[in-house]
């Protein structure tokens, strides 16, 4: 059961951006079932019923991912425990389409703290992106090639500088797996930061970006999607309490030029840094602008009736001041128009 | 291993309480019971009324729970579902209008109202009337789609205060509710704000605000009902509009402190960072921690 979730996961990150299987993506884009029976041609009729039936799955899941777009954000481990518990047969799509908040754990070799992710995972078992040790262990854990290895081995000494850069404190990691059959890998980048309580605020941010780098002779082809989870809470006596909480995911294409391997790092850092600066603006405008803005759209501190008033005015003291901007003008033209005439006459 | 019919009506009700504003029907849609709960679906809610009833007492819970409204035919105001005006499972009144109606959770459409209007209680009907005309005229003036209803309560008045805007095209819905509870005899006002605003274009974000307060007015004034009405009225503007003050406050605080302290904009640099010399910033960072 354990490893088969593992080698599912896998094969499920090949189509992954293919249909988006994101939660949120799922709801703006064409639902999977379309491209996947025009792609190949059914060749038999024992194939035929393959598609049909994950037609129906893929159906479910975009139902159970629409579900849980609406459901509180606050609560989304939870919510997600509950809905597999109601369709069991969903669960690994489930796991691996809903992002939920990063885990803290400590790798027992390098004792140094790692992040548990879908990413990393294999049955009960997380891999350290210190020691790539599994823990607890397993005989047969699923472990990046050689090569791939050395690059994340990289990428998370980049990145882990990269986060003392920007966050100035909390947990980063990588994770990179080899993409059979294709010239490339993939991999997810991820960074965690609990805020200190200062004020009776409580805050939380959580950045998974998800990557797939194509090599295509002298450039590497990316695709990636990022997803940053913020919670905060608020707690005071004026205010009670207020939770502000959720996620947003947005998706990035880039080719690049790549010369020896290391050239990777740099490239997907530079993508990562780029969509997190926008991504950062993205959420302060989402949550402290347009929620605000639609709380102070359900009611108006001041008075409707004297805002109307006032509006009233306004506009009438715009029309005033317009009547004052016409006069000048024509009062300027006119005396350009008398100089003129005056500037003729002497002139003749 | 499979749930029983109970466990599956607890989490599928659940469900149900969470959804966010405007967005029950998205939520119970056929969409989700014919996919997600496929196959037991059409048998569960066919063959199992346990099931069925245990979905509409979900869906009843959250009309009344949320301050849903609806239209009475030949009438313009909208007329709020809450307990306080809750007669049966579907049957409610309108104190405004004393009328009584029955009412279709699933849809929440009026499905019948009774001929006769309620005659309502001659000794507290006139304060009543007077705080249901004061708060009228107050909600009118700060909720730009809000809905009041003002119910005798025994010894108590209740007033329930709602507005909402559903914007699924921008992918926005938000409720505002209020509820406010008056103590004539000591001028006691003990009351409740609940704001969930539900943000979804590529996401899903939610605030979710509660808020209690008490605050006290001058015990009512038998003379003068209406002055007595206004000033329930104006404490309870004030009190409101204080709670809304420290939550845009605290809007300014979150962006200001608590976003700015997770991440940074930029480095402390106020660059971007080099990638072709990402080593060299560990080596420059090794070297301030030594000195």
């Amino acid at each position: 059961m354990a490893r088969s979730f593992v080698r599912n996961h896998r094969s499920y990150e090949t189509t992954y951006f293919e249909s988006p299987a994101n939660p949120i993506l799922a709801y703006h884009h064409q639902p999977l079932k379309v491209r996947s029976l025009c792609e190949d041609t059914v060749t038999s009729y024992q194939n035929f019923f393959r598609k049909l039936l994950s037609l129906k799955m893929g159906d479910q899941l975009e139902c159970a991912l629409d579900l849980m777009r609406r459901l509180p954000p606050q609560n989304t481990e939870e919510n997600l425990s509950q809905l597999i518990s109601l369709v069991p047969s969903l669960h690994e799509d489930l796991v691996n389409a809903v992002d939920q908040p990063l885990k803290v754990a400590t790798c027992p070799i390098t004792n140094k703290e790692y992040l548990q992710s879908t990413f990393n995972r294999d049955g009960d078992s997380f891999r350290s992106p210190w020691s790539n040790e599994y823990d607890p262990p397993i005989n047969d854990g699923i472990v990046p090639s050689s090569k791939t290895r050395k690059l994340e081995i990289a990428a998370n000494d980049a990145f882990n500088t990269y986060r003392e850069m920007y966050y100035e404190g909390g947990n980063s990691a990588a994770y990179f797996w080899d993409d059979q059959g294709q010239d490339g890998f993939s991999g997810a980048v991820l960074f965690k930061k609990v805020g200190d309580s200062v004020r009776k605020m409580k805050g939380a941010w959580d950045s998974i970006h998800v990557f797939k780098a194509n090599e295509r002779g002298r450039n590497a082809h990316y695709k990636l999607t990022s997803t940053v989870m913020l919670y905060t809470i608020t707690s005071k006596s004026e205010l009670g309490n207020l939770n502000l909480s959720g996620s947003m995911t947005r998706q990035f294409d880039a080719d690049y030029p790549f010369e020896e391997p290391n050239a990777h790092i740099a490239n997907i850092g530079r993508m990562v840094e780029d969509i997190e600066l926008k991504m950062r603006n993205l959420l302060q405008e989402v949550y402290f602008g347009k929620t605000k803005d639609i709380v102070n759209d359900l009611r108006s501190i001041n008075s409707l009736s004297e805002s109307q008033k006032q509006a009233n005015m306004h506009g009438e003291l715009n029309s005033s001041e317009m009547n004052k901007i016409l006069l000048e003008i024509l009062v300027l033209e006119n005396y350009q128009r008398t100089r003129q005439f005056w500037c003729n006459i002497i002139n003749t | 291993m499979d749930l029983s019919v109970e466990e599956k009506l607890r989490i599928v009700s659940s469900f149900l309480l969470d959804s966010p504003p405007g967005e029950v029907s998205e939520v119970y849609s056929g969409k989700f019971w014919f996919c997600v709960l496929i196959p037991d679906v059409s048998v569960l809610l066919n063959n199992n009324s346990v099931f069925q009833e245990g979905l509409l007492d979900a869906l009843r819970q959250y009309n009344i729970e949320q301050y849903v409204t609806v239209i009475l035919p030949e009438q313009e105001s909208k007329v709020i579902l809450s307990k306080y005006g809750q007669l049966e499972n579907d049957r409610f009144f309108d104190p405004k209008s004393h009328k009584t109606f029955k009412v279709d959770h699933m849809s929440q459409d009026v499905i019948e109202v009774e001929p006769e209007p309620q005659t309502p209680d001659e000794t507290t009907e006139p304060l009543r009337s007077a705080v249901e005309t004061a708060i009228s005229e107050y909600v009118a003036d700060h909720y730009p789609k809000g809905a009041s209803a003002t119910y005798s309560t025994g010894e108590t008045i209740t007033i329930a205060i709602v507005d909402d805007k559903f914007n699924p095209k921008n992918l926005w819905n938000g409720r505002w509710r209020s509820t406010w509870v008056i103590s004539p005899e000591s001028g006691e006002i003990k009351g409740s704000i609940k704001i969930n605003v539900h943000y979804y274009e590529d996401g899903n974000v939610q605030l979710n605000s509660t808020k209690d307060i008490e605050i006290t007015s001058s015990p009512v004034n038998s003379e003068d009902l209406a002055a007595s009405a206004a000033a329930y009225s104006k404490s309870i503007c004030k009190a409101e509009n204080e709670f809304q003050n420290a939550l845009n406050e605290s809007y300014v605080e979150l962006s200001e402190n608590t976003f700015k302290g997770l991440r940074r904009a930029l480095p402390l640099t106020r660059h971007k960072i080099d990638w072709d010399k990402i080593s060299n910033y560990k080596i420059g960072q090794e070297l301030a921690n030594k000195s």
